[in-house]
């Protein structure tokens, strides 16, 4: 945005005063696009700023994972994982999984038992923390739908059994995922009698609770699902020789 | 340099459209660069998509072009380090151009390929910055000659 500085009339030797006028009007109003030009532009700076400022705002109102809402009751400290196992066990298992990722599920299918197993035992802690970041891989927001049922079974006292069938009965990826009516069928399967499971899977009643759970993973460094966090260290990979080798370095 | 401008605003709303629905996903993307300290981390997740649009409709509208340019080679200079860095820091993520993100396998990142897409627009936004033509442009009078009116006058 380099400006001309030389004034027309400087290079110009010439005596003539009507020959200079010329010139001189057409320089003024070359300055005068060059000011409206300058004014066009810091106004359309200003305006954008305004438009980006508006998105953000717009985008964060839409976004409402600070929103604090109902979670179920029994939760850790941080109001977010689902514990299982004695409160002294010596190594803490996190698990950060998505029930539509199916690498969460080759998980549960070689580990979840054995680990299980072992909090039952006393050696390890289970904090179970869903994330629901995979809505764009099924038509219907499957994650997060599938989140706040596995929530509202917290409630129902019936977590970990309902984990379980919400893996066994995984939808593939890129569909439809599984209807309401499917979700509170599989309750039913893991125990679920009774109380309002059926009209908490229906209403949504914890999707704030779900959007918060899967911004505490992301602000946790988690970046894919499974994530098997154990003392505080990630396996390299999520499999049952690497957990096993875990829990063992964790406990000796 | 229409067809550069054409090119850079529809890459431009592919990619802001195709954050635009999803912005925790958005924010969440920007973080899994480990970057940026978290006080900024939501603010810049929220205005990407809003800010690609913008400069989208700008570029295929052809106002502001010059503007619009400076603006898309300051982004694209910033995508270029953010995913080069990623790549040396030897992470494993996807760079969430087009929404996305998050981890992928070790050997599936396609960091050479996003730095060079990235590298090649910031050559088009470039010089479309340099040559802006539009009606529109908000680009200095090029056409203004002091020396020619100069000329003229005698």
């Amino acid at each position: 945005m380099t400006m001309p500085t030389r004034t027309p009339t400087a290079r110009s030797t010439r005596t003539d005063v009507e020959r200079r006028k010329q010139p001189a009007a057409v320089c003024q109003a070359a300055r005068a696009a060059e000011r409206r030009r300058r004014r066009l532009s810091v106004a359309f700076v200003v305006l954008l700023a305004l438009l980006v400022a508006g998105g953000i705002a717009v985008q964060a109102s839409r976004s409402t994972s600070g929103a604090q809402t109902g979670a179920p009751a029994g939760l850790t400290a941080d109001g977010i994982g689902v514990p299982l196992g004695a409160r002294g066990a010596p190594v803490l298992v996190e698990l950060y999984e998505d029930f539509l990722c199916p690498a969460c599920r080759r998980f549960e299918e070689t580990a979840g038992t054995e680990l299980r197993e072992m909090a039952a035992a006393g050696q390890v802690r289970i904090v179970y923390r869903g994330m629901a970041f995979l809505d764009g891989a099924s038509t219907s927001r499957y994650s997060t739908r599938a989140l706040n049922a596995a929530a509202c079974a917290v409630d129902a006292g019936r977590f970990p059994q309902y984990h379980d069938r919400l893996f066994a009965a995984q939808p593939p990826e890129g569909g439809a995922g599984l209807s309401d009516a499917r979700l509170v069928a599989l309750g039913a399967e893991a125990g679920i009698s009774g109380g309002d499971f059926a009209g908490c899977v229906e209403d949504l009643r914890y999707e704030r609770w779900t959007q918060r759970a899967t911004d505490a993973a992301s602000k946790a460094g988690v970046v894919q699902t499974p994530t098997v966090r154990v003392n505080g260290h990630d396996l390299p990979a999520p499999t049952l020789e690497e957990l096993r080798a875990a829990v063992n370095g964790a406990q000796h | 340099m229409l067809g550069a401008r054409l090119l850079l605003g529809g890459v431009w709303i592919a990619a802001g459209a195709a954050k635009l629905p999803d912005p925790a996903g958005s924010v969440r993307s920007v973080r899994t660069y480990q970057l940026l300290p978290e006080a900024v981390v939501p603010t810049l997740g929220y205005a990407l998509p809003v800010l690609e649009l913008a400069l989208g409709v700008l570029l295929l509208l052809g106002v502001a072009v010059r503007f619009g340019a400076m603006l898309s080679v300051a982004l694209l200079a910033a995508f270029v380090v953010g995913v080069s860095s990623a790549w040396v820091r030897g992470l494993t993520i996807d760079c969430g151009c087009f929404g996305g993100g998050g981890a992928v396998a070790a050997g599936e990142t396609r960091y050479g390929s996003e730095v060079l897409r990235d590298a090649l627009l910031l050559v088009v936004a470039a010089s479309l910055a340099r040559w802006p033509t539009s009606r529109l442009a908000l680009a200095p009078p090029r056409t203004y000659d002091h020396e020619r009116f100069d000329t003229k006058a005698g």
